[in-house]
């Protein structure tokens, strides 16, 4: 892919004194390991929403998608590029989660583990997909997106940035969609990626890096950015 | 007070830089157009990441989830119920259960190994029912003796049989008589086969039988 001139929209957006925990700029792993009441609140809804749903209580998977359903589906769609196949997606999940309940056993956090089946189901799905296609005998290669999303502030960007995506190995896609679209902190997202804190650390570094070459062109008398 | 980093501090901070780290990195790019440029960069692809957030609300997808679980729920019990039919395997994993049924399929083959093994053999039995030939040689001579020692019996009964002063000494002398006949008959088998263990032992019975009836007689003298 080549320049996407989008350096104006983006100058726009860059505030240079407020660094707002939502834009994921600075590392907010400062907050990972602070065992404050908050966090172990946390952790003991999860357990109890864990126990719930090993029950077979059918309130708690539904307080499971309140609390998670629509990020869920949010990361599905951006893995999988488009929200029919993200709700199947997520559909399955659910399906997985309750099969599979009297299996987990706390290793990780409930809604981790959710969050792992959830992007082992879209990469199946994104597999058969391909599979399929390939049957078809259709090489176009391309993930169709239909897309029916809300519309954007800025949709040129978001088309860019996905296609920018596409042509990232799946373990950078998948922790920058985890970390700053989703939010989900590097801790979180190493369970979820069975990966340590600092390799998830350094593929969003990478991504980010890759992501800025596609983006935006090199200039003139700058160094050349590695892409790896 | 804020600490001092460069442009080859940049990539670092990227990566895993603390809160002051970044602090201390802006006040850098604020001197420094290149670091400037690509913390905007950096930044930038943050707040672009926004763009692929869409949270809007699916009102059917809920209802379809809870209508798939409660389905599977449904047919998880079914599937409770059917193994209730083999509750009296409910503790045993699949692979107890298949080491349980090679078990009872090894135990079954020993078992009809043992008896195959232990099944008397005919060709046994025949092999026993042939003489050797220095057995035989006793078993003969033996016989002539006791054959002798009979024809003793015979003569001494000899003249109550001739003249029959009783029924019962008539039936004695025509059961001799069809005695002395099926030893004529055994003997000539055994003279073709001399090796036949059950053809001597069948003489043998006669000869007491004849030996049985001859003291009978003696007994019954008047």
């Amino acid at each position: 892919m080549g320049t996407m001139g989008l350096a104006l929209p983006w100058k726009a957006r860059i505030s240079s004194t407020l660094r707002e925990r939502g834009t994921r700029v600075e590392p907010s792993e400062q907050f990972a390991g602070d065992p404050s009441p908050a966090a172990a609140e946390a952790l003991s809804e999860d357990a109890a929403l864990a126990a719930a749903c090993r029950s077979g209580d059918l309130r708690a998977y539904e307080r499971l998608y309140a609390m998670h359903g629509a990020r869920m589906k949010n990361l599905a769609r951006n893995v999988l590029g488009n929200p029919i196949d993200a709700e199947d997606a997520v559909q399955d999940t659910f399906l997985k989660v309750q099969r599979s309940i009297a299996s987990f056993r706390g290793q990780s956090s409930f809604v981790t583990w959710t969050y792992r089946i959830l992007i082992n189901t879209c990469y199946d799905a994104r597999r058969s997909r391909r599979r399929k296609k390939e049957v078809a005998n259709d090489d176009s290669g391309e993930v169709p997106r239909p897309e029916l999303r809300a519309p954007g502030a800025h949709p040129t960007l978001r088309m860019a940035l996905e296609r920018a995506l596409e042509k990232l190995t799946r373990h950078q896609r998948d922790v920058f969609l985890l970390y700053e679209v989703e939010g989900f902190r590097h801790a979180e997202i190493a369970g979820m990626l069975e990966m340590t804190e600092t390799a998830s650390k350094n593929t969003l570094f990478q991504a980010k890096k890759n992501l800025r070459l596609m983006l935006e062109p090199p200039r003139p008398g700058r160094g050349a950015a590695d892409t790896r | 007070m804020m600490m001092n980093v460069t442009c080859n501090d940049r990539d670092r901070i990227f990566a895993d830089g603390t809160l002051a780290e970044w602090a201390a990195l802006e006040a850098h790019a604020a001197s420094c157009p290149l670091c400037a440029e690509e913390v905007r960069a950096w930044k930038s692809l943050s707040i672009a990441a926004k763009e692929l957030r869409d949270y809007s609300d699916s009102a059917s997808l809920w209802p379809r989830i809870e209508r798939a679980l409660t389905e599977e729920a449904a047919r998880t019990a079914q599937r409770a119920e059917r193994k209730i039919w083999f509750s009296f395997l409910p503790s045993f994993s699949p692979v107890w259960q298949t080491a349980l049924a090679g078990a009872l399929v090894l135990v079954l083959a020993i078992s009809a190994g043992w008896f195959v093994v232990q099944r008397p053999v005919r060709t046994v039995d025949n092999d026993q029912s042939l003489l050797k030939s220095s057995a035989l040689k006793e078993v003969e001579s033996a016989e002539t003796a006791y054959q002798r020692a009979i024809d003793k019996l015979a003569v001494q009964a000899k003249p109550q049989l001739e003249n029959p002063a009783t029924p019962l000494l008539a039936n004695y002398h025509e059961k001799l008589l069809v005695l002395d006949s099926a030893i004529a008959d055994l003997r000539a088998q055994a003279g073709m086969n001399p090796s036949n263990a059950q053809l001597r032992y069948q003489l043998l019975a006669m000869y007491q039988e004849k030996q049985h009836t001859l003291e009978e007689i003696l007994e019954a003298k008047p």
